[in-house]
């Protein structure tokens, strides 16, 4: 069984590489144009660095670094799991989703395998080249720190899943609502800045409630070594965030009419 | 006369189809309701943390701060527009040929079509968010000068058009238009004073967006909100900075002319 999952897994792979290869000026343009575009993304922190201004008891570096993880996170989400929304929007206006609740898998396992997308690898380069950036200026990082930053990450990973899950969840009943990513968006911006400048019923609700902070803030805090014990606990929403995500979606397709809209 | 009142029956026409159009999706207008406080809570954070031991940045305190995010985010209700989308999307599909055939120039009709979208976000983003800032985040929403304020969101509301609409006329030669227009709405983005107020730039590249237009989309009309408008350590009286923007807007308008027109040259009807 899993066999046969990590098979299709594979070729889904191969076919987006494929369709990669068969738009590939597309592709490499708007890879440059996303990775351009996240190197401007903490143009904001620059112009305020810049300014000779800064957020309290953080370095340049350091809020750069919690942007960097923030970007690559986002890029592996677009890759891996954002589209889900778009390919659901689509078949639920199409009042087609038939197509792919027929076929012997499990209904979300193939949306997110068949829709993995490799026009956001600038997305993930750009986070990269301005995470290498940081780490480089922000003093030693032991082996502990490197272990803790995964978890941390992966936990920040499983938000993004189940942001995009929601959301796809979401475009079942709101149909044809190319905004709905914006309310994510949103909400995911106190994600990308030092949890310290919010008070404390933001930070709370960053990271117990729809815990973005553990996108960007979390995993750099393990870095910078000012990783504490309430950010282990906030892994426990995250899970719960992506199961909410995952049942949320499954409840829908079965509410799905198949009338289109 | 005549023709002023056939133009303005054609503006009240489109616009009110296109806002009927609109209203069945209304509640995606709404959208902005949520996100756009959101944002703003976001930016107070930022700068409330920026400012802390200090009363002015940049020339600029944190009350008006404030106020400049408030203000740009209403102002991008009142001017959004994707002409460009909309007008590459008729090239590449062929239909730009049903405009070319009816008694009316196409910019004028999707002018007309802009007017009666941005009623529709008047009414369920503007209002709405305007009620919040002032009610909820108590922010000072009374421009300095009423008149020239609404002068100058008109001005910009027409600048992001034109400029749009010359992007969107870029489809007549690239058919696929979609990696230019991200480009300039990534340009728009940041040069237009969205994300920041164009003073935190450096000196050098203050002066050289003093000469393009993205400045006049949302930094200009926010300044002549807050009452001074300063730029490359050049400040302006806010009557001068109207004038200026007016001039650049009749240059952008006549510029759209000069590429429709070499645009007309080369369509052909097929589509791609």
């Amino acid at each position: 069984m899993i066999n046969k999952y990590l098979q299709i897994y594979k070729e889904c792979i191969k076919v987006s590489f494929a369709t990669a290869s068969t738009y590939r000026v597309n592709f490499l343009l708007s890879n440059f144009i996303l990775l351009v575009s996240n190197i401007l993304f903490p143009l904001v922190t620059v112009m305020i660095y810049g300014s000779g201004a800064s957020f309290p008891n953080w370095s340049f570096y350091e809020v750069l670094l919690i942007q960097a993880i923030f970007t690559m996170s986002a890029g592996l989400a677009q890759i891996l799991f954002n589209g889900v929304l778009w390919a659901t929007m689509r078949y639920v206006i199409d009042g087609s989703l038939e197509i792919v609740l027929i076929k012997p898998v499990d209904s979300l396992f193939y949306l997110i395998a068949s829709t993995i997308s490799l026009e956001s690898l600038g997305l993930l380069l750009g986070g990269g080249i301005m995470f290498i950036l940081a780490i480089v200026n922000v003093g030693a990082i032991t082996l502990l720190m490197w272990l803790q930053f995964i978890v941390l990450f992966l936990s920040g990973l499983l938000v993004m899943m189940g942001t995009s899950l929601i959301m796809a969840a979401t475009s079942f009943k709101w149909v044809g609502n190319s905004r709905i990513p914006e309310i994510f968006d949103s909400i995911n911006t106190f994600g990308k800045y030092p949890q310290s400048i919010f008070n404390k019923a933001t930070s709370s609700f960053t990271a117990f409630v729809i815990p973005v902070a553990m996108v960007g803030y979390f995993p750099a805090a393990a870095l910078l070594g000012k990783v504490n014990l309430s950010m282990y606990v906030a892994i426990i929403p995250c899970i719960l965030f992506t199961m909410i995500g995952i049942l949320l979606y499954k409840h829908m397709i079965h509410l799905y009419e198949g009338v289109g809209g | 006369m005549n023709y002023i009142k056939h133009k303005l029956e054609v503006i009240k026409a489109v616009s009110l189809v296109t806002y009927k159009e609109w209203s069945a999706y209304r509640t995606h207008s709404m959208v902005s309701i949520f996100v756009g406080p959101v944002y703003f809570i976001v930016q107070y954070f930022i700068w409330t943390a920026v400012y802390s031991g200090r009363s002015e940045l940049n020339g600029m305190q944190l009350s008006q701060m404030i106020t400049y995010f408030g203000v740009t985010a209403l102002i991008g209700y009142l001017t959004m527009d994707f002409a460009d989308w909309n007008l590459q999307m008729l090239v590449r599909t062929g239909k730009f040929l049903t405009f070319a055939l009816r008694p009316i120039h196409h910019r004028f009709f999707a002018l007309s079509q802009k007017i009666g979208h941005r009623i529709l976000g008047f009414f369920f983003e503007f209002l709405p968010c305007l009620a919040i800032f002032i009610f909820v985040f108590k922010v000072n929403m009374m421009p300095v000068s009423f008149g020239l304020t609404i002068l100058s969101i008109a001005l910009a509301f027409l600048m992001n058009f034109y400029l749009n609409y010359i992007i969107g006329l870029t489809a007549f030669w690239l058919v696929q238009s979609s990696s230019i227009r991200r480009v300039f709405q990534l340009l728009l983005s940041i040069f237009s004073g969205g994300l920041i107020p164009l003073v935190f730039f450096p000196l050098p590249l203050q002066k050289l967006l003093f000469f393009l237009p993205f400045q006049y989309v949302s930094y200009v009309p926010a300044m002549v909100f807050t009452g001074q408008y300063k730029l490359a350590n050049l400040t302006m009286t806010i009557p001068q900075i109207v004038g200026v923007q007016t001039i650049a807007v009749v240059v952008t308008a006549l510029l759209s002319e000069v590429v429709y027109r070499a645009s007309m040259k080369r369509f052909t009807g097929v589509g791609a």
